[in-house]
């Protein structure tokens, strides 16, 4: 709290009383993040991608999943903005469909994810003795487990369905995160309000989901938007190789594919999705990294140097 | 001696968890592929029956109990070093040795080629801290980091398809590990390492930008660390002072994330060979599961287990002879 006050005088605003406690640290995160400048530019690309996906359909009067057969491998200009492929599908409406499907995918994977990490490696690290072990076992056992093999496998079965693909992506995602949490609770765990919250005999679950996760809360957020970077690329290669979301659903992997065998005949229909999933992925890890500086107490990045 | 008892120990470690997944691997797909669908298209059409009979003699019988066929199939591994067979009875052996040298070496040649460029770039930039060349080289690194494997592979595909027709001639070999009809052991060599640079280049590019941020950031936070001051003030310059002590101190976590790091190699490898044309592992997993070849599926992930656990035990043993509080025992 000291630092807040701190860095509040720092900044100039010593003459004004200053505001009350929660305004002002929400306060000294926004303008951290807003110092950093590659950060800022990420939200507005994320941003402008998020409106992409949700009002570009309304601009195109094709649907995503029309074929013209009067247009088939069509280079960019006239009625299809962006061309069509083989099948006489327009590119842009397939873009802006493709883009949902990777962003609704990454979005609830990465929720669930930090969900299920969260839980598990904080109470791995509260409850310890045989819990413990055997849930560090797994994390150990699953990581190095080729679960890229697995999520194939299954997710070929699945027959493309994007949502079993969230659950199976949430399954094989959340270890290395948790096996984070678990070392940084270990630590939150001798806390001395955590041995009081025993002494007034809160239950343990209770103890967990309100003395420990909020503590994480910085952890959590920066690993929620690197998750999102994680799935998107997870996803595209499972897509790419055929084992994701499949025809007829389209997602930016799955148009990947479809450009990759005329890469240098059709570069449009491989320079579209490729495009889109560059920018969405570097948008969210420059977010990711400035949410991390801007969280970060000890963090020096953000500041004026 | 004490150094051989402990990678002794940690490999027979590594070669319980090897059994562990494989055996897992063989349920798994046993559940979830079907090797009779592979019977089921061809005309004239086959019954139930006569799919069971031509499946029984690779021990995919779709009759026998799944017990009876995982313990057929561990009968062939343990006995005789004999993987199975698709389901249209190509033995997998027959495949595999050939495979597991095209993906052993670009599995091998990417990792060590990411991992020295990385840590080089990062202990070049972490001394020029917010200099020019360190923005540069780390925005690039945060690009490349990001980009899907797909998408670079292509990519430079594009650019080699670009640089030939420029050239005139086949400068890079876009398409299989070497081409047909090459004779000669240096026209063989150098044919195969021109087919292996796009490849590899394709690999190092995404793997080495994880190694160099990392690394800078690790050097960042020991450059000021008491023990380098102590180290300077001996009469080293910063220079010696950072690479004996400075990196030597930080290098211990980069070696032991180099394990864990395979299985995404692996993964890289997978998408590459599938852009690239090269009949690699990679490649033979994803048309072992288009194909519901359940053995094929389980020696591709024997050998990804296998290659984890090679990384995992190199870096064991770099990371005891780089940490002095390490004892090998």
């Amino acid at each position: 709290m000291t630092t807040t006050l701190a860095a509040g005088s720092l900044d100039g605003s010593s003459a004004t009383p200053p505001p009350p406690l929660r305004l002002g640290r929400s306060r000294l995160y926004t303008r951290r993040f807003a110092r950093n400048r590659p950060a800022v530019a990420g939200v507005v690309i994320f941003l402008l991608l998020v409106a992409y996906a949700s009002v570009g359909a309304r601009l195109t009067s094709w649907s995503w999943s029309a074929q013209d057969f009067l247009t088939l491998t069509q280079p960019p200009g006239g009625a299809h903005w962006l061309g069509t492929n083989q099948g006489g599908n327009d590119v842009f409406a397939q873009s802006v469909h493709g883009l949902q499907r990777s962003l609704v995918i990454a979005l609830s994977v990465s929720v669930l994810t930090t969900v299920v990490s969260a839980a598990v490696g904080a109470s791995a690290a509260y409850l310890g003795g045989r819990f413990e072990r055997w849930t560090l076992a797994l994390i150990h056992f699953l990581l190095v487990v080729p679960s890229f093999l697995v999520l194939a496998l299954v997710s070929n079965r699945a027959g493309g369905d994007w949502r079993i693909l969230i659950l199976l992506l949430t399954l094989f995602g959340w270890m290395f995160t948790a096996r984070v949490i678990w070392s940084v609770s270990t630590s939150l765990r001798e806390r001395d309000y955590v041995l009081l919250a025993e002494f007034m005999g809160v239950p343990r679950w209770r103890i967990v989901a309100r003395h420990i996760v909020p503590h994480l809360g910085a952890l959590l957020i920066v690993n929620f938007t690197l998750g999102v970077v994680t799935t998107v690329l997870s996803e595209t290669s499972l897509s790419f190789l055929g084992f994701g979301v499949k025809t007829p659903d389209v997602s930016l992997g799955s148009m990947l594919a479809d450009g990759s065998a005329t890469v240098s005949s059709a570069p449009w229909l491989f320079v579209t999705p490729a495009g889109l999933l560059v920018l969405l992925t570097v948008s969210l890890t420059l977010i990711g990294d400035g949410l991390r500086d801007a969280l970060d107490p000890t963090s020096t990045a953000g500041s004026r140097r | 001696m004490t150094v051989v008892r402990y990678v002794a120990r940690k490999t027979i470690g590594w070669l319980v968890l090897i059994v562990v997944a494989t055996n897992a691997t063989f349920f798994l797909a046993t559940w979830f592929l079907d090797p009779r669908s592979n019977y089921r298209d061809l005309r004239p059409v086959r019954t139930d029956e006569q799919i069971a009979h031509a499946l029984e003699p690779y021990g995919l019988s779709p009759r026998w109990s799944v017990v009876h066929r995982w313990w057929y199939w561990l009968d062939g591994v343990v006995l005789r070093f004999d993987w199975g067979h698709s389901p249209t009875g190509v033995p997998v052996d027959s495949e595999i040795p050939q495979r597991v040298l095209v993906s052993g070496q670009l599995i091998l040649l990417g990792t060590v080629a990411s991992v020295v460029i990385g840590v080089a770039l990062g202990v070049y930039t972490a001394g020029r801290q917010y200099g020019p060349v360190d923005r540069v080289s780390q925005a690039l690194s945060i690009v490349l980091f990001n980009i899907p494997t797909a998408v670079s592979a292509l990519a430079l595909v594009l650019c080699a398809i670009w640089l030939n027709q420029r050239a005139g001639s086949t400068v890079l070999h876009v398409a299989g590990a070497d081409t047909a009809g090459v004779d000669g052991t240096w026209a063989t060599v150098l044919d195969r390492a021109n087919h292996l640079v796009l490849p590899t280049l394709n690999l190092t590019l995404l793997g080495y930008a994880g190694w160099h941020l990392t690394q800078r950031a690790l050097l960042l936070d020991t450059l000021n660390a008491d023990f380098v001051r102590t180290a300077r003030a001996t009469g080293l310059t910063r220079a010696q002072a950072i690479r004996r002590h400075a990196l030597r101190a930080c290098l211990i976590p980069t070696a032991t994330s180099v394990a864990f790091s395979i299985p995404a190699v692996f993964t890289g490898a997978i998408i590459t060979e599938t852009v690239f044309g090269w009949e690699g592992m990679g490649r033979y997993f994803t048309e072992t599961i288009g194909q519901n070849n359940v053995d094929g599926v389980v020696a591709v992930a024997a050998f990804g287990a296998v290659a984890t656990a090679a990384g995992a035990i190199l870096s064991d043993v770099a990371t005891v002879a780089l940490d002095p509080r390490v004892r090998a025992s």
